[in-house]
């Protein structure tokens, strides 16, 4: 038997600036830190007692950068997750409670900011950190080519279904229509538009990728004491796993488990360390840089199977508050905004608060599954219980 | 721009028209891409083996967005991922010789050639499918 991850730590306060892409009313660091003060004002703490920072994605803003605007009276930890794209987003949490549990820190904010005046396009900024002379001779010289390949395979050889893709991006058009904070607000898509939209890299239409958005998003976890204490319902932190098992990695689309997601260790040790399985979920935060690489993180994560999956993957089925396995209730990165997916894991703590603006009655645990496809990759568990 | 681990040889014998692929002179073992040590048996030598041009596609995409760095393309391009049964199941990427529909499975023959990106000349496989 595993070792039980110890849920000792919590999510006190969160803080997001998202903006059209290309039109944020600061730079990158400016944005990041009304960001932080947000999450901070969120939590009731003072900004100047954050002693620690964790981001992913080759996030450029070193914290050493940020203490001059907050005022931090002792920087005591101080990392990031490897790795270019969105596979570390819920990695990172364990590295906040990893310093938080040692007593390395005490409070730690777990941030992304993108701002494309700064750091460039985000597709562009995720490839960079990845390509070599392999994929910019074949013409693969953005993230969802790569992608683009392992879902082909997952559709035509494996036989996922057409049909579930656009059940999922309907599922986040829903939510995100009816999320004030989403970009699609208002806007329920239309199945015919869906349809009709260009090709991108098939399989992908434009309504299968995520968006861009410039923005900062912020978490602050503390110890689940500390956190009592504050001014918002703790959100504890039960289970997270990051990594690649054997066969998983940066292989030049050598892997075995070609048109999976690369979860399979991850999720393992996720299932493993918490004592819960997919059955214990009751909303899932799906990190779908493209819709099919999202159906391949459910696979691999034990929702369904390849046989299964038209079953499980169901329009009614993924909406909240009736669907059995709601999904990406804010929007997620194709409806709500994509600030490198570090929404999907605000709209988790949202949930389990009950400010959701698509509450699952009774939600008490929530998966985060981070960037599907990546050669690292990272899975978490909020929880509104400790035990 | 580089390639990957230590895959130097791969890219001298493609300039010189061959395609070579690493295996470990110890054990056998084929590896993709070409690590500096074989993890199957700890052996630090590699023959880097003359391979035939030819596999099986296992999959490939249809590319219509113009990316930056695929001018030299134009659109649409098909970008393939091709299996080698000669060299151990090893996958290499490489463009489609057309713009029609592959199917996953098919019998492909490929020639060396290169792409010109950003302002260089990048050695790669351009793949056509066998006629049955």
């Amino acid at each position: 038997m595993s070792a039980r991850f110890p849920v000792t730590t919590a999510v006190a306060g969160i803080g997001v600036r998202q903006y059209k892409r290309g039109t944020a009313p600061l730079p990158e660091q400016g944005v990041l830190v009304g960001a932080i003060v947000d999450a901070c004002a969120d939590a009731d703490i003072d900004p100047a007692d954050i002693d620690g920072f964790v981001s992913y994605g080759d996030d450029h803003n070193e914290p050493t950068r940020l203490m001059k605007d907050l005022g931090t009276k002792d920087l005591c930890w101080s990392s990031q997750i490897w790795g270019g794209g969105g596979g570390g987003i819920a990695g990172a949490f364990g590295l906040a409670a990893a310093a938080i549990m040692t007593g390395q820190a005490s409070t730690v904010a777990v941030f992304r900011a993108l701002v494309q005046g700064n750091s460039g396009r985000l597709s562009g900024a995720v490839m960079a950190h990845h390509l070599n002379d392999h994929l910019i001779g074949t013409g693969l010289v953005a993230p969802a080519l790569e992608c683009a390949m392992r879902a082909q395979r997952m559709m035509e050889h494996d036989g996922v279904p057409a049909q579930c893709v656009e059940d999922l991006v309907r599922a986040s058009y829903y939510h995100g229509s009816r999320n004030p904070k989403a970009v699609t607000y208002g806007k329920d898509l239309d199945v015919e538009v869906y349809r009709s939209s260009r090709l991108i890299s098939e399989p992908f239409h434009l309504f299968d990728c995520s968006r861009e958005n410039d923005g900062a998003g912020v978490l602050i976890m503390t110890s689940a004491d500390c956190a009592k204490d504050l001014k918002q319902k703790p959100v504890y932190l039960r289970g997270v796993a990051q990594g690649a098992g054997k066969g998983w990695g940066d292989l030049c689309q050598n892997e075995p488990n070609y048109s999976s997601a690369g979860f399979e260790s991850v999720a393992r040790r996720l299932w493993a360390q918490t004592g819960l399985g997919p059955q214990d979920i009751d909303v899932v935060q799906l990190y779908e840089n493209f819709a099919q690489q999202g159906i391949a993180s459910l696979i691999d994560h034990g929702f369904c199977t390849v046989e299964t999956v038209s079953e499980v993957l169901r329009f009614e089925n993924l909406i909240a508050p009736s669907g059995k396995l709601p999904v990406n209730t804010g929007g997620g990165n194709l409806a709500q905004g994509f600030i490198h997916g570090i929404g999907m894991a605000i709209e988790a703590i949202e949930q389990l608060r009950g400010t959701s603006s698509n509450p699952v009655p009774g939600a008490r645990n929530c998966l985060l599954a981070g960037g599907p496809g990546a050669p690292l990759v990272s899975s978490a568990i909020f929880s509104t219980d400790q035990e | 721009m580089k390639g990957l681990g230590a895959d130097g040889p791969y890219w001298d014998a493609l300039s010189a028209g061959e395609l070579k692929l690493p295996r470990c002179a110890d054990c056998g073992h084929w590896h993709w891409p070409a690590p500096f040590r074989c993890a199957d048996c700890g052996s630090w030598y590699f023959e880097w083996v003359a391979t035939p041009i030819e596999g099986d596609l296992y999959s490939w995409t249809r590319t219509w967005q113009p990316f930056d760095g695929t001018e030299n393309l134009g659109t649409p391009y098909v970008s393939v991922l091709v299996e080698l049964p000669e060299a151990g199941g090893i996958r290499l990427l490489g463009l489609a010789a057309d713009t029609e529909t592959p199917k996953i499975g098919t019998k492909m023959t490929g020639a060396i050639a290169s792409s010109h990106v950003w302002g260089r000349d990048v050695p790669m496989i351009r793949w056509s499918a066998v006629a049955a």
